[in-house]
């Protein structure tokens, strides 16, 4: 009794850590390249207010929910400049190169947005 | 000397009466060897008819079905469907090594255990100096191990993005070669369906050729 109450517990355990793990809704991509590429950037970014880590070897692959996201740098007196806004589209990825020697930081899209909404957006 | 038939019957009846029996049972005999040799021209054209009959549903069904399914291969929207599939698919892996999914972290968290480990067995005071330096050496071979994974881990994040991006900015193009390889396949269910067709032709050419009018 007492096992199998046990084995019941640790399935509902299991399902819900797999739940949770599991991403909601559509996902796309966001790569960022930093140029120069170094081990690891010194530059702090955030994608919205979400402080990303260092990254390594100039490049950087991170999973995002649809949507359009604010990408943004350490700017003065603590608060955030924004660089450029990224469009992330289900199952695509968005690319984007920052030159970090560039005070501040400069984005530069691979594709960027030709209507109006997104023309200064990087697109997929 | 020869005597007459007529004689030797009119003298002994029961002479005649065997010749009688065995004139009637030759000719049944006869009857039934015309009868085990070839059909009558009725009963071949019956079966002839009952075959076709038989086959027409089942080429009406074909005809149906190769309708269906070029329909469904000539479909520029199924050719799409199959990129956004593989796109997908792709994505999902992608997903899985990305720098913020779960691989690549459970990789980061183990190599900052390990390198926490070295910091801690380098200040460590319980061991004696060659046992701590075993230890060391474990944790660092461990170390050169994960890295190594690690390593493998980035070169199948590079793949995937790289095959990811190939599907992305050659949709067209591939959309294209999607679309060819379903012609292909119509082409394949169409020449199938001709031979069903050609075989059903010459079913019903045999089965016209068999009508013979009496006299003809």
């Amino acid at each position: 009794m007492h096992r199998a109450l046990g084995l019941l517990a640790s399935a509902i355990i299991v399902g819900a850590a797999i739940a949770a793990c599991r991403p909601m809704g559509d996902v796309g991509y966001v790569e960022i390249k930093t140029v120069p590429a170094a081990p690891l950037t010194q530059t702090t970014l955030y994608l919205d207010s979400t402080k990303l880590a260092p990254i390594k070897k100039g490049s950087a692959i991170l999973r995002q929910r649809v949507g359009t996201r604010k990408l943004q740098a350490d700017g003065f007196a603590g608060t955030l400049a924004p660089l450029c806004d990224i469009v992330v589209k289900k199952n695509r990825i968005t690319t984007v190169t920052i030159s970090v020697l560039e005070r501040p930081p400069r984005c530069q899209c691979r594709y960027s947005g030709t209507d109006a909404a997104t023309e200064h957006a990087c697109v997929s | 000397m020869m005597k007459s038939l007529p004689v030797v019957f009119a003298r002994s009846p029961i002479a005649a009466a065997l010749v009688a029996a065995l004139l009637v049972l030759s000719g049944s005999f006869a009857r039934a060897e015309d009868s085990g040799s070839a059909a009558s021209p009725v009963e071949e054209f019956s079966k002839q008819l009952e075959d076709f009959q038989k086959s027409v549903p089942d080429l009406n069904k074909t005809i149906q079905d190769s309708a269906g399914t070029i329909d469904s291969i000539t479909d520029v929207e199924k050719a799409r469907a199959e990129i956004d599939k593989l796109r997908e698919s792709v994505s999902t892996l992608l997903g899985a090594v990305s720098d913020n999914g779960p691989v690549s972290q459970l990789g980061a968290k183990a190599l900052d255990h390990i390198h926490d480990k070295l910091r801690t067995l380098s200040q460590e005071t319980r061991f004696k100096p060659e046992e701590r330096q075993y230890l060391i050496g474990q944790w660092r071979k461990l170390q050169v191990e994960t890295e190594s994974a690690t390593k493998e881990l980035d070169d199948a994040r590079a793949q995937f993005v790289g095959l990811l991006q190939i599907l992305q900015e050659n949709e067209d193009f591939i959309g294209e070669l999607l679309e060819i390889r379903q012609a292909e396949k119509a082409i394949e269910v169409i020449r199938s369906l001709t031979r069903d067709i050609r075989d059903a032709s010459t079913q019903l050419n045999k089965l016209i050729g068999g009508i013979k009018p009496p006299g003809a």
